[in-house]
């Protein structure tokens, strides 16, 4: 009943315009301070996450420098320790080199194929594939691969067009068996291989790390050798830091990988002036706002003179200012919160066909940030409330 | 709940006051608790200003207003408004009601505005209609005529409970039935609450039955 006969009171004084102005205000603002935080967290878990798609960005294979003036490329232990010890690498994962001869040929006769050929493992959180069929036990027959996918470019576009052969899709490629020998002293082992994905990470035939270790006690004719390669994972493939180490130590690795920190210097400026510009507009929002509260409060200041002489205490009337004001700046933030989860859903939904994984969710920061937002709103309404308030009330 | 006063004057009228005698400024005057108390007072004598100043509307005199034994400048914000809701009632003279609001809605507003509150919504009518006023009470109080707006405002200061009603000229626009009404329902109130009244005027009356008259 108090609280009607207020609203009574004190809505005379209001003009709708300003209002609006000072809402749209503040939802422009809220809106670029939260979507510039989604931004930030959708970047960081592609950047950093672990789903399965994030495949190039953080992972660089590493190996010396082959200049023709040494033997022996490969890494000795005490390399591979010091590269695992530097500040910017987060994992070191060896590339097991297979230790026996390999060759692989067509099931068929219409399609005759035969190669020599190799393998190499590595530990499986290094890879860009996962896939059901990415495992092995001892007694299968079949091996799992997984292929390069420039292979499969060279040899749809290099190597078919000029032999006259069919083009192959993945799906193709991966319904093919292929017949894999491997000799041994003791004479010819037969298994079937089948490739279960293509990777952008690591440019090899790859097979699990337990069928090669196995392999090659079985079949190995060379003492356990050198290392050649190493794959790393780093926060940052753009550290010059990283750079620098490579430089030194004579090793290298893909350049094409490290340009996409260029992308992300881009990526982070924009993210960051988004950030910045939601909030300066917050401030001037926060600005509009409480000059809206003052001068609802100037507007109707003769009608809170009077309340305050019939005994309403400020107290009375900052709750009713408060509950006057607050709740839209809460619709505010949740038509916010709303739009920037919209944005969000449909992100995701682009994403996912550039095989790009994103929560279709909102992230807690985001929330947090519009909770973070309501507080601050809360806190700038009721001290403008209370100043004016107890000013008018003498 | 005593009201003690000591010395004052207020600043504007304090050349004017100082030469000429007076039963309330620049005296020790204490009005006891349940007393009715009557100060009469010519015009330009100061009768609103001393209304205002016990009621703390008004800061700007020399001397001291104690309510209870506490100097009136201390109590501040929301003391002071649990003081106006429980222990001080007023009548003003130009009455401040709201314009935008009905009669009834004026009367509400006092009537809510202390928890929990002393009367049911039903008194209103009960009062009005025995101040002659019921009929009236959905029109806006802008509408209302002067004598009305003053019934008005009367109704609303018994909405409360109080230990001291305070009334600065209440009955200036009422005929002599409508003040003997409005004068009985105060004086039942007042009853009811074992409080005491401090009213002000132009001329001797005998509206109440005083305990001290004083002449300002």
């Amino acid at each position: 009943m108090l609280h009607q006969l207020l609203t009574k009171i004190i809505n005379t004084g209001i003009g709708g315009t300003r209002r609006w102005l000072a809402s749209i205000g503040l939802f422009v603002a809220v809106l670029l301070i939260l979507l510039a935080t989604q931004l930030q967290v959708n970047y960081n878990n592609l950047l950093y996450g672990s789903s399965n798609r994030d495949s190039i960005a953080n992972f660089l294979v590493i190996n010396k420098v082959v200049d023709g003036n040494k033997m022996d490329n490969s890494l000795t232990s005490k390399e591979i320790n010091q590269l695992r010890q530097q500040p910017f690498v987060q994992a070191v994962g060896e590339l097991t080199n297979s230790r026996f001869k390999v060759s692989a040929q067509s099931p068929s006769n219409q399609v005759p194929f035969y190669t020599d050929l190799f393998f190499e493992s590595v530990p499986n959180q290094f890879i860009d594939v996962q896939n059901k069929g990415w495992t092995w036990k001892q007694g299968d027959v079949t091996i799992p691969m997984i292929v390069p996918n420039q292979f499969l470019d060279l040899y749809n576009f290099g190597f078919a067009p000029s032999q006259n052969l069919a083009q192959l899709s993945q799906d193709m490629v991966m319904a093919l068996p292929v017949v894999i020998n491997v000799q041994h002293p003791g004479g010819l082992q037969t298994f079937t291989g089948r490739v279960v994905g293509f990777s952008d990470r690591i440019s090899s035939v790859l097979v699990p790390e337990n069928f090669l270790d196995w392999a090659n006690k079985q079949f190995g004719t060379r003492q356990q050798a050198n290392t050649s390669r190493v794959v790393i994972r780093t926060a940052d493939a753009g550290d010059p830091a990283l750079a620098v180490y490579l430089k030194n130590n004579g090793l290298k690795t893909d350049a094409e990988k490290t340009r996409f920190s260029k992308y992300r210097l881009i990526v982070d400026v924009v993210v960051k002036a988004s950030a910045s510009t939601g909030v300066v507009l917050l401030l001037f929002a926060l600005l509009v706002f409480s000059l809206f509260v003052q001068l609802t409060i100037a507007a109707t200041s003769a009608d809170i003179q009077l309340l305050v002489s019939l005994g309403t205490s400020p107290t009375q009337l900052q709750r009713f200012l408060m509950q006057k004001f607050m709740p839209a700046n809460l619709i505010i933030c949740a038509v916010c919160l709303v739009t920037v989860w919209l944005v969000q859903f449909a992100a995701q939904q682009f994403l996912i066909n550039q095989q790009l994984l994103i929560s279709p969710m909102l992230s807690l920061y985001t929330v947090a940030a519009a909770l973070a937002i309501i507080l601050v709103l809360w806190l700038v309404t009721r001290a403008t409330v209370r100043k004016y308030i107890f000013s008018v009330a003498g | 709940m005593n009201i003690q006063i000591n010395g004052l004057v207020p600043l504007p009228l304090q050349d004017k006051l100082s030469n000429r005698p007076s039963d309330i400024w620049l005296t020790q005057t204490t009005f006891t608790s349940g007393n009715k108390i009557k100060i009469k007072a010519a015009s330009g004598t100061g009768k609103t200003t001393l209304v205002h100043m016990l009621y703390k509307l008004r800061h700007d005199y020399v001397g001291e207003i104690l309510i209870n034994g506490r100097l009136l400048p201390t109590i501040k914000n929301n003391q002071l408004a649990a003081l106006r809701q429980q222990s001080l009632s007023i009548v003003f003279q130009d009455m401040r009601l709201f314009d935008q609001l009905t009669a009834l809605e004026n009367i509400e507003l006092k009537r809510v505005l202390a928890q929990p509150v002393l009367y049911q919504s039903k008194v209103i009518g009960q009062m009005a209609e025995q101040l002659g006023i019921l009929h009236i009470l959905n029109q806006k109080a802008g509408n209302c005529s002067y004598g009305e707006r003053q019934r008005i405002a009367i109704i609303r200061a018994l909405m409360q409970p109080f230990k001291w009603l305070i009334m600065d000229e209440p009955f200036s626009h009422l005929d002599h039935l409508n003040i003997d009404k409005a004068a009985s329902l105060i004086a039942t109130e007042c009853a009811k609450r074992a409080a005491g009244l401090i009213i002000t005027d132009l001329e001797h009356d005998a509206h109440f039955d005083y305990t001290q008259q004083y002449q300002l």
